[in-house]
């Protein structure tokens, strides 16, 4: 889920950007420091829409590091337990596979793939219906509800399902070429 | 509201048992002891209200000698369930009043109780209540679907995260730290600790490898999940049958208190009930005498069509008023009696002409003949009439005429009379039999006479244009 958020953090600037264009290099770190980043408490960062105000920076001692405190508006992506996400297959092997829903990585054990849907081993592994009509491999977009998330400080890891209503592939990248 | 409230009410009162019985309503800070443990109230309430529409929360707590906190909370918590509308507004005595006209309309009940309240011109705010039969048939549904996909869910180790196993050093993983344990190649998991690759634990146990006895357990849970999917298979077959069987109908809808009310005085004025909105009348209290319930005004159409006809003809003229239900052409059978607000909309009206025909021909009086079909038989009647009158002015004369004839030829020849007499009669008897006139007797006589006088023809003549006179009377009387 996507949500707009007010955080605030600390920038350290090195002294050479102190100059006529001091505020455009600290937004400029700023977006380079965030986003993309993973936080487990708020979730993905996945822009920066506003710095709402820079505080007063302050000289590190010995250092000359400037740093400034910063609070900015972002859009943060944190996957939930039930969710359901449209995601790209990565790697099929026989365990399942893995997907991801842009900076999230979503692994679907096998026994959360449908009964009829068997693993066939080759160049290019694939989950495969018995009369071939559904095909999951690697560039194959699912869409799969998330049954459990492992949150650690900078990482966060989902579990998924296809074994549910309106769960499964969505297009055949096979067809779209 | 042309509806059958039945299967709906046979659905709530289902589901109250179903999902509802041991059902406590109780304050948290309550002590617990057994005079307070009212489970079965709930279904108690939910039947209560299957034969009502919209109550007033403190008149059901009177009719059913409940406290009224108790059933407030009862009903808070069917509200919260989706099951009861609820309505709440500050009103004058006057306005419950008004309700209680709608009420008193809706029950079509006549008793009127002198008991008037005293004048209250404080704000009160009542509280109202009424079956949502609609959102309960789409509640009752979602929750059987939820019950089932639970444990089918949990049957199928659905949205359970998979654990891999090292079948060298036994250690676990779960399927949530599986982004480490990728080898290299990708086929698969491997241990952190001693590099083998790990199996998915239902594998483990597809290979027999079971022993402990978290295994059995494991086994005795599915067991009784299984048990479980049966049970609600069994128990709640005649919710799920009557589910079905409500389908296809018509959800009854009271709309919303304002709506039912208006909706209830109008049919209550409708009714011939004049005192609907009389504030004597008003107030009659529910909770004082009886408990009027207020049926359906359909309800009491219904009995009317099924059974007692015959005794329904009486009362006909009575209720006029009251909402009659077209009846669609396949439920009209021949030999029903049929109203005309029934009847309208029907292209022939054939059938009662029949009875008509046949009840006379058997030489009923017309007093006896059912009032509803006189209107299709008085435009018929009166040109018969006409026709009658016309052919016996037009007979008398010729018989006149005879007469004279007659008694210029010396008057003798009697057959030429009795010639003309059985002509005279056959054609007067196809006539008598659609005018539903009893004068059949005063005819045969003639006949019997033998050889009439002239003068006999012309009593019988005006005898019988008496007695057609009063046919007509009655006819429009």
């Amino acid at each position: 889920m996507f949500f707009h958020m007010v955080l605030e953090r600390n920038l350290l600037l090195h002294p050479r950007h102190f100059g006529p264009h001091l505020r455009e290099k600290l937004v400029m770190k700023l977006m380079k420091d965030v986003e993309g980043t993973c936080s487990g408490r708020h979730g993905f960062v996945v822009a920066i829409t506003a710095v709402d105000g820079i505080g007063k920076g302050e000289i590190r001692e010995g250092t000359g590091f400037v740093t400034f405190p910063v609070t900015y508006q972002c859009v943060v992506f944190r996957p939930f337990k039930g969710e359901v996400l449209e995601a790209v297959v990565t790697m099929v092997n026989k365990m399942g596979f893995f997907a991801e829903a842009g900076p999230v990585q979503i692994f679907v054990s096998s026994h959360l793939i449908p009964d009829d849907m068997e693993f066939q081993t080759g160049d290019m592994p694939n989950y495969t219906t018995s009369d071939g009509s559904v095909k999951i491999q690697s560039d194959s977009e699912v869409r799969l509800k998330i049954i459990g998330t492992r949150v650690d400080a900078t990482e966060i890891f989902c579990i998924g399902t296809i074994k549910d209503d309106f769960l499964g592939v969505i297009n055949d990248p096979d067809a779209a070429v | 509201m042309a509806m059958s409230m039945e299967p709906f009410n046979r659905l709530v009162r289902l589901v109250a048992r179903a999902f509802y019985d041991d059902i406590t309503m109780k304050g948290e800070n309550q002590p617990k002891n057994g005079r307070s443990d009212n489970r079965g109230m709930a279904v108690v309430v939910l039947d209560a209200l299957t034969r009502r529409q919209w109550v007033r929360e403190e008149d059901l707590a009177k009719s059913l000698k409940l406290h009224s906190k108790q059933l407030r909370r009862t009903l808070r918590f069917f509200e919260e369930e989706k099951l009861v509308t609820r309505d709440h507004r500050k009103e004058t005595a006057k306005g419950a009043k008004i309700f209680s006209a709608a009420v008193a309309a809706a029950t079509a009940d006549g008793k009127k109780n002198p008991r008037e309240g005293e004048e209250k011109v404080k704000l009160h705010t009542h509280s109202y209540c009424c079956l949502d039969y609609a959102q309960i048939y789409d509640v009752v549904r979602y929750r059987i679907h939820k019950m089932k996909k639970k444990l089918k869910d949990e049957l199928d180790s659905r949205n359970t995260i998979q654990e891999y196993i090292c079948p060298a050093c036994k250690r676990r993983y779960s399927a949530l730290d599986v982004l480490q344990l990728i080898s290299p190649t990708g086929e698969h998991f491997v241990c952190e600790r001693c590099n083998n690759e790990l199996i998915a634990e239902s594998d483990k146990l597809a290979s027999q490898e079971m022993g402990d006895g978290d295994e059995n357990a494991r086994r005795r849970h599915r067991e009784y999940l299984k048990e479980m999917l049966q049970k609600i298979e069994i128990q709640l077959k005649p919710l799920i049958q009557q589910i079905n069987r409500v389908k296809d109908l018509p959800v009854p809808e009271f709309g919303s208190l304002q709506a039912w009310e208006a909706r209830a005085n109008a049919a209550g004025l409708l009714n011939g009930d004049p005192g609907g909105n009389d504030p004597n009348r008003a107030n009659q209290g529910q909770g004082y005498g009886g408990t009027p319930m207020p049926y359906l005004g359909e309800t009491k159409v219904e009995v009317a069509l099924s059974g007692a006809e015959v005794k329904g003809e009486e009362d006909n003229g009575a209720d006029i008023g009251s909402p009659m239900k077209q009846l669609p052409p396949w439920m009209i059978q021949e030999g029903m009696n049929l109203t005309e607000e029934q009847r309208r909309g029907r292209g022939e009206v054939k059938s009662d002409t029949k009875i008509v025909s046949s009840s006379t021909s058997t030489y009923d009086i017309d007093e006896k003949k059912p009032n509803d079909v006189k209107e299709e038989d008085k435009s018929i009647q009166d040109e018969y009439i006409k026709a009658y009158y016309a052919a016996m002015v037009k007979r008398q004369e010729e018989l006149k005429m005879h007469q004279k004839t007659q008694n210029e030829l010396l008057g003798g020849d009697v057959s030429n009379v009795q010639e003309t007499h059985p002509g005279r009669q056959v054609g007067m008897k196809a006539k008598r039999e659609d005018d539903d006139v009893e004068w059949q007797e005063a005819a045969i006589p003639a006949v019997a006479n033998g050889a009439p006088k002239v003068n006999d023809l012309n009593i019988t003549a005006s005898e019988s244009e008496n007695e057609d006179d009063d046919g007509v009377d009655w006819e429009e009387g």
